[in-house]
């Protein structure tokens, strides 16, 4: 509990600190909400166009849109510290400081970054939920509801997780390790559309290494009542948590990479 | 010559990071091939009249010269924040210049580079995946021109909006905002061939259109070689057009500069 108060109070400083500039941060926030918006315009193009993709009715592709850009930028939004600044830290050994600190290491990472300026993109997938859900008709039930702010939360862990490998590697060689980014981002830009659209080894990718699939399409397609595969009703509950998995894994893997960690002494 | 100088030593520099670009090169194909395959499935739902050879090759060509689009400078956004701008006002050459220069050489380098390797991973994929050859030679020879005029343009592009950053200092709103419109309306994000018809009609006047979509469409042969001149001619209108803006903007802003830090 402590923790979690320490981590509340640096991202309230750090919001603060953000808000220092305010012509600049307003500025940038509406560069994220176009960014994010175009990304959205590309779904509406790709409805417009083609009306439905391999089942999936315009509502669902919304939806699925909608799902993904919530959780993934949740997930810079708070942990910016991973997703975004880690690399830097190591190469300008600012990490050094953090390890003088009896706090965990991974906890001081994550007060140490916050990017509020996500929230418009944030805005623009709840737009997104709200839309493909009133047009995919979905009727909602407390359970549904439930389901999908589990698949939102596990989500996140999941990118976080996933970014961590970026972390890790970090760790070990100073240059920062530009393929990561086809995981994470292109996690994104694949998993923005359902998984069952793609070719064998695509869907490979990303349900069993990077298994959005897992914590997002199951259980988003089983709340619009169209389970993935046929799947049963159970597995919308049980899938997501893969993505708690990854995320136990890879801060095994963070702290054991961090016993190897080398100052780069600058 | 001095500009061609410069140009020259930011080619040296570009050609120095071997390592990072292959990392790019492999992300930018992995992207690739996940537009390919939605493409793909959305073509198995609903086919269109534009074949999907056609829209692969249109990703390929986006991937592969994305390069050219986003790469600022990122040298020169810290020298305006510096105030370090300043030692370049003492050099005896014109600062457009200077820095168009500069810019050419990495976008140039920095995406000849990444797209040859590319193209060759490209066109050996198997065909509805991976890039077709052009529709004719002359469609061929059409697109080299067009894509140097692209490139022309999209330096021009990229001096205004250095020269908003010198207004504002703050590289990361306007330039965003910019940016942005640049990779939505060049055909990046989403093939411009897929937009709504009444959109393209007025889209293919903008100058973002003029970068990488008119050289596409004329190797596909969607643009006839012989209407290659009008494509030329609106490019350079562009080119013109943008570099005055651009250069006016530089000059307006020597007036007001205030140098930073001390």
């Amino acid at each position: 509990m402590n923790t979690l108060r320490l981590y509340i109070k640096s991202i309230g400083m750090l919001l603060k600190s953000h808000l220092q500039y305010p012509s600049s941060f307003i500025m940038q926030t509406l560069a994220q909400l176009v960014m994010e918006g175009g990304e959205m315009m590309v779904v509406i193009l790709i409805v417009d166009r083609f009306e439905s993709l391999k089942g999936w009715s315009g509502g669902n592709l919304y939806f699925f849109f909608g799902i993904m850009s919530v959780s993934f930028y949740l997930t810079e939004l708070f942990g910016r510290g991973i997703t975004g600044d880690f690399p830097s830290m190591v190469r300008t050994g600012r990490l050094d400081t953090f390890l003088t600190r009896p706090r965990g290491v991974l906890t001081q990472v994550l007060c140490g970054g916050t990017d509020p300026r996500r929230i418009t993109c944030i805005a623009v997938g709840v737009a997104a939920l709200i839309m493909g859900s009133g047009l995919s008709g979905i009727a909602w039930t407390p359970l549904k509801a439930l389901v999908l702010v589990e698949s939102i939360a596990m989500s996140c862990l999941l990118i976080l997780g996933l970014f961590m490998i970026e972390a890790i590697f970090s760790i070990f060689s100073v240059k920062s390790v530009e393929l990561v980014n086809a995981i994470t981002y292109g996690g994104r830009s694949a998993c923005q559309y359902p998984i069952d659209i793609y070719p064998l080894p695509l869907r490979a990718l990303f349900t069993v290494i990077a298994p959005f699939a897992l914590t997002m399409h199951v259980p988003a397609a089983w709340i619009m009542d169209k389970p993935l595969y046929g799947w049963p009703a159970w597995t919308a509950f049980v899938t997501p948590l893969s993505g708690a998995l990854v995320f136990v894994v890879m801060t095994a893997l963070f702290h054991l990479a961090l016993r190897h960690y080398r100052s780069t002494g600058s | 010559m001095s500009y061609f100088t410069v140009f020259k030593m930011r080619l040296r520099m570009e050609l120095q990071y071997r390592g990072a670009m292959i990392g790019g090169i492999l992300c930018q194909m992995f992207f690739g091939l996940i537009l390919v395959a939605l493409y793909r499935a959305l073509y198995d739902s609903k086919p269109q009249t534009l074949p999907i050879e056609s829209v692969a090759t249109y990703v390929w060509l986006q991937q592969a010269f994305f390069r050219m689009m986003l790469a600022s400078d990122s040298e020169l956004v810290d020298k305006i924040r510096s105030g370090d701008i300043a030692y370049d006002m003492c050099r005896p050459v014109d600062m457009y210049g200077f820095y168009y220069a500069r810019i050419m050489a990495q976008k140039l380098m920095g995406s000849l580079m990444r797209a040859v390797p590319m193209l060759v991973v490209a066109f050996l994929l198997p065909k509805g995946w991976g890039m077709s050859l052009p529709s004719s030679f002359v469609g061929l020879l059409a697109a080299l021109p067009a894509l140097f005029l692209g490139l022309l343009c999209v330096c021009a592009l990229e001096n205004i909006t250095v020269a908003f950053t010198m207004k504002t200092l703050d590289p990361r709103g306007m330039q965003g905002l910019l940016n942005l419109l640049m990779i939505t309306l060049s055909g990046n994000l989403f093939p411009l061939t897929l937009f709504p018809e009444s959109w393209q009609r007025v889209l293919k006047f903008f100058p973002y259109s003029q970068l990488l979509d008119a050289p596409i469409r004329l190797y596909t042969g969607e643009y006839a070689p012989a209407s290659a001149f009008g494509v030329y001619a609106l490019q350079a209108f562009w080119v013109v057009a943008l570099i005055a803006l651009g250069a006016a903007m530089w000059n307006a802003n020597k007036k007001r500069m205030i140098v930073q830090g001390g």
